[in-house]
């Protein structure tokens, strides 16, 4: 009936796998941040999975994925306002062009 | 069980791959609320109803939002750009990156035996017992994510407006 916890574990991988390509290949800043909010959802997914198969009786699992939401929200709040700093002071939102501590 | 893991998983990762291919930055966004949406229609899967709950909320709900103004904020939405537009530099050594290290993974994952087990029982989840413990046994860690919200709201108001208080 259930589905084996592999299946999850690669589709969390594989989800992982799709936000850091696109966190390492596009050039606006704003789908950087859309893309490591994928990576984000990949890691509390492989978490509510463990808890599921592993731990389910206890709520330990859970609580960790309680926490990491807060913290991927208080990460995309602080991302999305220092791009809109940045663009304020290059008028633009490229990560190729902020390279001004650049050797 | 099984076909309901696979629609939803299918709705995922195309909300996934359509979010960081897209052009247009909007299109991305909406792109992002069905992968979003698939997540929580894993957490229904998985007997977390809470977090089905939280998930839509919170991300579907604030994020995307948040996002989208973000958006309207920094650029014009045109979506007729180029791929050379598309892409940052050197995108092939983060695409080759990115590819190895799901490789790495799915390796790993195939290789470890425990993985492949079922659900020894029933799941039980209540909102009254996440409730319940957040303020008896994790009241130390929910605390202090209580200050690292207030202080990620002061900071994000003061990045936000450093150059208005610096030109007055």
């Amino acid at each position: 009936m259930n589905v084996p916890l592999n299946y999850y574990l690669f589709l969390a991988a594989l989800l992982f796998a799709i936000g850091l390509c696109g966190a390492l290949t596009r050039k606006n800043a704003i789908i950087v941040l859309v893309a490591i909010e994928i990576m984000f959802n990949a890691g509390i997914l492989n978490l509510i999975a463990f808890w599921h198969y592993k731990t389910f009786g206890t709520m330990t699992g859970q609580m960790f994925a309680i926490f990491a939401i807060a913290i991927a929200a208080a990460e995309s709040t602080i991302g999305l306002a220092l791009v809109i700093a940045v663009y304020r002071h290059y008028k633009s939102v490229d990560v190729d062009e902020m390279k001004s501590l650049k050797g | 069980m099984q076909i309901a893991f696979w629609i939803i998983s299918v709705v995922t990762v195309l909300g996934a791959v359509l979010a960081v291919t897209l052009r247009n930055l909007v299109h991305c966004v909406l792109a992002l609320i069905l992968f979003f949406i698939g997540i929580a229609g894993h957490y229904f899967l998985l007997r977390a109803d809470f977090f089905a709950a939280v998930q839509i909320l919170i991300y579907v709900g604030a994020v995307a939002v948040l996002i989208l103004f973000a958006i309207m904020l920094t650029r014009n939405v045109t979506g007729t750009e180029g791929p050379r537009e598309v892409l940052g530099g050197k995108w092939w050594a983060g695409a080759s990156t990115a590819a190895i290290i799901a490789g790495l993974l799915f390796v790993v994952i195939r290789r470890d035996q425990l993985a492949s087990m079922l659900p020894a029982g029933e799941a039980k989840s209540s909102v009254a017992e996440i409730g319940k413990l957040l303020v008896a046994d994790w009241v130390v860690p929910f605390e202090a994510m209580a200050v690292l919200l207030t202080a990620a709201l002061i900071g994000a108001v003061v990045i936000a407006l450093e150059e208005v208080m610096k030109r007055r």
